[in-house]
């Protein structure tokens, strides 16, 4: 099927893929050409013209970066025409540009300076009339329209990667600029993705805004610690000033843009390190605690290593280990695991990149991990892939992208997934006993109850049946839902059988590593708990209040296991003082100098490799190669599971809460940063307030079965129904329940 | 010259000759009789007659400092000097923080941020003249000549502190709005035919 074109570029031989550019089979054999607005992951924008190259025969000449080879041709990407083509095109960009450079935060790092000195243009023969040019103010992100290149690259990037939509050229000429799309400011959900890949210092971070300078700022490559992504960036850290503390502090972080991409939580919520002295007191009481604690309660922003070592001391204590969110998650995954017979699941975020067909189901993506949304969106956009959206709720950062939504009732995920099973497994060979399952479904009552129509299904088997690469995509609504082993096991069944990877898309960031890592105890509620990031009676925390402090993950080394199953490495960016889990296993009994002696001791039966954290690599390469960590080996299992009936399903009325964070906002530490907005209003329709009795801007008393909360609730025109969404990054609510949840609303006078 | 004269060893035929030097005295007679030979010799009043002679003609050669100084070079490299702006009084330095970068014994500090003005303002600059080795790499990377070397060589406190003043080391305004600032004239900066020498943006439009 695919057909390899041979060519030349300046003599040498070369072959192309079917699709490949020019441009991309330049770069893939060394050869250089120049370019300014080319951006590996988005479709050319041909704005710059630098990287005209001429082919033998062809008059003119031609953008390598968005024209295919056809066979035979004679490309050659230097002459003094073209030299002077780019030079020329070099001296226009130039026109007026801001002499600058010395205050600028691109200068060092800017392609307008590189490329400038590149062609050595010291003489200006062009000119235009200066035009008076104002500073765009939009939140975290500040555009300077006189040092705009016009590169489009921002524009692409929101458009085709992340799917904002939210900015656009405006055209005329010497004055265009980019501007807010259908807007007087900016309203998107500030990834900052846009400065990233901007060239020069036109789109900027207004916290970053002079600051600091390229030049002045160390990298560290690290992994985000913010959700379960797991994506790469670079921290830049810098010394401050303050001789009395001479402690670095983060300045920005950065990601390789070229061929990935961060949300804003990523980029802009990076200050959630913590500070402390060691204090030898709390440090020995917490070893005290330790040895007579029943259970060690915590949360899954741990590394791989600290992790195991709770499972160590598990083992040598006998404590219990608490944590629901992992625990869910494991159980969720060995249903999965009895019926696929492996222990990982096949899909990652490049498989959806590379989709035709995607199913998302279970989870309200766009917030639960942006990058499965940004995957998806560049799937839609680069290969016209058919989304279909399995929810509850619609979202609207959803709706540019998928193609179709099916909208069913909370609770019912059980029924939905036995109907998509059914309708995908229709003409499919399986085993006798799942076929007879399929058989059994009393259709009717399943799609009466869960609201889903045999017309919606047939409608997403027609446009997936030209589809050969499908995705489906599950998420966090299932993990807790009273039916989900059944639910995991019907998804394994659609996994095992037809073309569909899968992508479970954990929780926490590291939800994935502590559930193959460590034996977790249900929770419960007993006395003497130790709590690591969790409540417990003597709490260790690295955010604020705690019995002992402890490092955050931007200030510790270790690995954790994102929704690719990918062992990532984390790197310190800050150091910290205080004492960590480590010091507490070696005051234990454990012998260990450094958390990461632990990383090649993982254990090797749950997929991991006896590699050294030293030997971990972090980086991208030049042609684009994911280099970081390794992915964890596949792992065969019994699979000897049966399929249970469906139960009956439950019905959510009346006004029923969502847990669901708004963009940008994961959990505790994403709460702690200065620059991200932390909303935490109760966000509902209008219809939702006529249910409720309350209207925008009420102080309402949400009562839950088993605990109240107090909100401040905002009417949501992008919303529909009956279901409002409850913010629950400041830990309202935990992973252990259901996400949706029946509620009664008070107004509070 | 050529390279024989240094190569040849044979230092006695070079017109070196050895000093014909006495015996030094084994036992106590001969030390005494050393002291008293050269006690009487009367060459201490040798000496004391050119200091006589010389005070008694005030024909002085040696600089009375500290009430007279020697003139410095423009190059000299002494303590740093923060220079303005002549169109505006202002501060030269634009806060690029490439003369902390270069500082070889990392004794520059600087802080900016965005001023109300939307402006970078420098909001903090110390250079520890305790470390500074006085290398003269801040001045030479400067891109605004902004700071230099002056001829500031005394620098004695009894503070560490005094030595990282930034208010020290910039021009004072009393200084500046007399046309006092010393410009500064060694490497980077103007040089008397700039003017001729300026490539020209076009403005014909």
């Amino acid at each position: 099927m695919s057909k390899i074109i041979n060519f030349k570029i300046d003599g040498k031989e070369v072959t192309a893929q079917k699709g490949e550019t020019i441009l991309q089979v330049a770069r893939k054999n060394d050869i250089y050409i120049p370019t300014m607005c080319y951006i590996s992951k988005t479709s050319p924008c041909a704005s710059c013209r630098i990287c005209s190259v001429e082919v033998e025969g062809v008059d003119g000449f031609i953008l390598s970066c968005n024209t295919p080879p056809t066979e035979g041709i004679e490309v050659k990407t230097n002459s003094q025409e073209l030299e002077l083509e780019r030079t020329n095109i070099m001296k226009l960009y130039d026109v007026n540009h801001p002499l600058e450079c010395g205050v600028c935060d691109k200068s060092g790092e800017c392609d307008l300076q590189n490329m400038t000195l590149e062609f050595g243009v010291s003489q200006q023969e062009f000119s235009a009339k200066d035009q008076h040019r104002t500073v765009k103010e939009w939140g975290v992100i500040n555009y300077d329209p006189a040092l705009c290149i016009m590169c489009e690259k921002c524009v692409h990037v929101c458009n085709e990667v992340i799917g904002d939509d939210a900015i656009d050229v405006k055209f005329g000429g010497y004055s265009s600029s980019i501007i807010p799309k259908n807007a007087d400011t900016l309203d998107c959900t500030f990834c900052g993705e846009c400065i990233a890949v901007c060239p020069v210092g036109a789109l900027v971070s207004s916290d970053f805004k002079y600051s600091a300078n390229a030049w002045e700022l160390s990298r560290i490559p690290s992994t985000c610690a913010h959700c379960s992504a797991g994506c790469s960036l670079e921290y830049e850290v810098k010394h401050g000033s303050d001789r009395t503390q001479n402690a670095n502090s983060i300045y920005r972080v950065k990601n390789n843009y070229e061929f990935t991409t961060l949300c804003g939580a990523g980029r802009f919520g990076f200050d959630f390190q913590n500070s402390a002295q060691k204090d030898e007191a709390a440090f020995n009481k917490a070893v005290e605690t330790l040895k007579s604690a029943n259970a060690i309660r915590f949360s899954s922003m741990i590394t791989n290593e600290e992790a195991h070592i709770l499972q160590l001391l598990k083992e040598k204590l006998g404590v219990k280990l608490f944590n629901e969110d992992a625990r869910l998650y494991g159980e969720f995954m060995s249903a999965y695991s009895s019926i696929s017979g492996k222990l990982h699941h096949s899909g990652s975020l490049d498989a959806i990149k590379q989709a035709d067909a995607a199913i998302v189901f279970g989870t309200r993506i766009a917030t639960d991990n942006p990058m499965v949304r940004y995957a998806l969106r560049t799937a839609s956009q680069h290969n016209g892939a058919k989304i279909v959206y399995a929810h509850p709720m619609e979202d609207a950062l959803m709706k540019n992208t998928a193609t179709q939504l099916m909208k069913y009732e909370a609770g019912s995920e059980e029924g939905v997934i036995a109907l998509l099973a059914n309708e995908l497994l229709q003409n499919v060979d399986i085993d006798e006993s799942s076929r007879a399952f399929l058989d059994d479904l009393d259709l009717g009552y399943l799609e009466a109850e869960s609201n889903i129509g045999d017309d919606e299904l047939k409608s997403m088997s027609k446009a997936f049946t030209r589809a050969h690469k499908r995705v489906l995509i599950v998420g966090s609504d299932l993990f807790a839902h009273s039916r989900a082993k059944n639910i995991a096991k019907l998804v394994a069944l659609i996994e095992k059988y037809t073309d569909f990877s899968l992508v479970v898309v954990p929780n926490e960031v590291n939800t994935a590593g502590v559930s193959l890592l460590c034996e977790l105890d249900r929770d419960e509620n007993i006395a003497d708990v130790v709590g690591y990031n969790a409540a417990g009676d003597f709490v260790l925390s690295s955010l604020k209040e705690a019995d002992l402090a402890m490092p955050a993950l931007n200030q510790v080394e270790g690995s954790v296991v994102n929704v690719d199953n990918q062992v990532l490495p984390l790197n310190v960016a800050l150091a910290f003082d205080g004492y960590n889990l480590n010091d507490l296993a070696n005051a234990l009994g454990m012998q260990k100098e450094n958390t990461i002696e632990y990383t090649k001791e993982l254990s090797t039966a749950k997929g991991f490799k006896a590699v050294a954290f030293d030997a971990l690599e972090n980086f991208y390469s030049v042609y684009g190669e994911d280099v970081r960590g390794y992915l964890l080996d596949e792992v065969t299992c019994e699979g000897d599971g049966k399929i249970e009936e469906v139960a009956e399903l439950p019905e959510f009325n009346g006004t029923v809460i969502y847990h669901c964070n708004p963009v940008l906002q994961f959990n505790q530490f994403t709460n702690k940063t200065k620059q991200l907005e932390k909303d935490t209003t109760l966000r509902g329709s209008a219809q939702f307030a006529a249910a409720a009795r309350i209207s925008d801007g009420d102080e309402v008393e949400i009562r839950f079965a088993s605990k109240t909360i107090k909100r401040l609730f905002k009417q949501d025109d992008e919303l529909k129904g009956t279901i409002a969404l409850n913010p629950s990054f400041d830990m309202t609510a935990d992973f252990s329940q259901y996400r949706f949840e029946k509620s009664k609303i008070v107004r509070v006078v | 010259m050529k390279m024989e004269a240094f190569n040849d060893r044979n230092v006695a035929d070079n017109g070196y000759f050895l000093v014909d030097i006495e015996d030094y005295p084994t036992d106590g007679w001969g030390k005494f009789k050393r002291v008293v030979k050269r006690s009487f010799r009367g060459e201490l009043f040798v000496g004391l007659w050119v200091v006589m002679r010389e005070m008694i003609r005030f024909d002085i050669h040696t600089v009375q400092y500290p009430q007279e100084k020697m003139p410095i070079g423009p190059r000299y490299r002494a303590v740093h000097q923060m220079k303005r702006l002549w169109e505006s009084d202002t501060e030269r330095c634009i806060g690029c923080g490439l003369c902390e970068k270069i500082c070889i014994s990392d004794c520059i500090r600087i802080d900016t941020k965005i001023d109300e003005n939307s402006r970078k303002e420098v909001s903090e600059y110390t250079i520890n003249l305790g470390r500074c080795i006085f290398c003269g790499y801040c001045a030479e990377v400067c891109p605004e000549l902004a700071i230099t070397h002056g001829g500031e060589y005394e620098n004695a406190s009894d503070q560490r502190e005094h030595f990282i003043l930034y208010e020290d080391m910039l021009t004072p305004i009393d200084t500046m709005k007399a046309g006092k600032q010393l410009e500064f004239e060694g490497f980077g900066s103007i040089t008397p035919h700039e003017d001729e020498r300026v490539k020209k943006t076009p403005l014909a439009y």
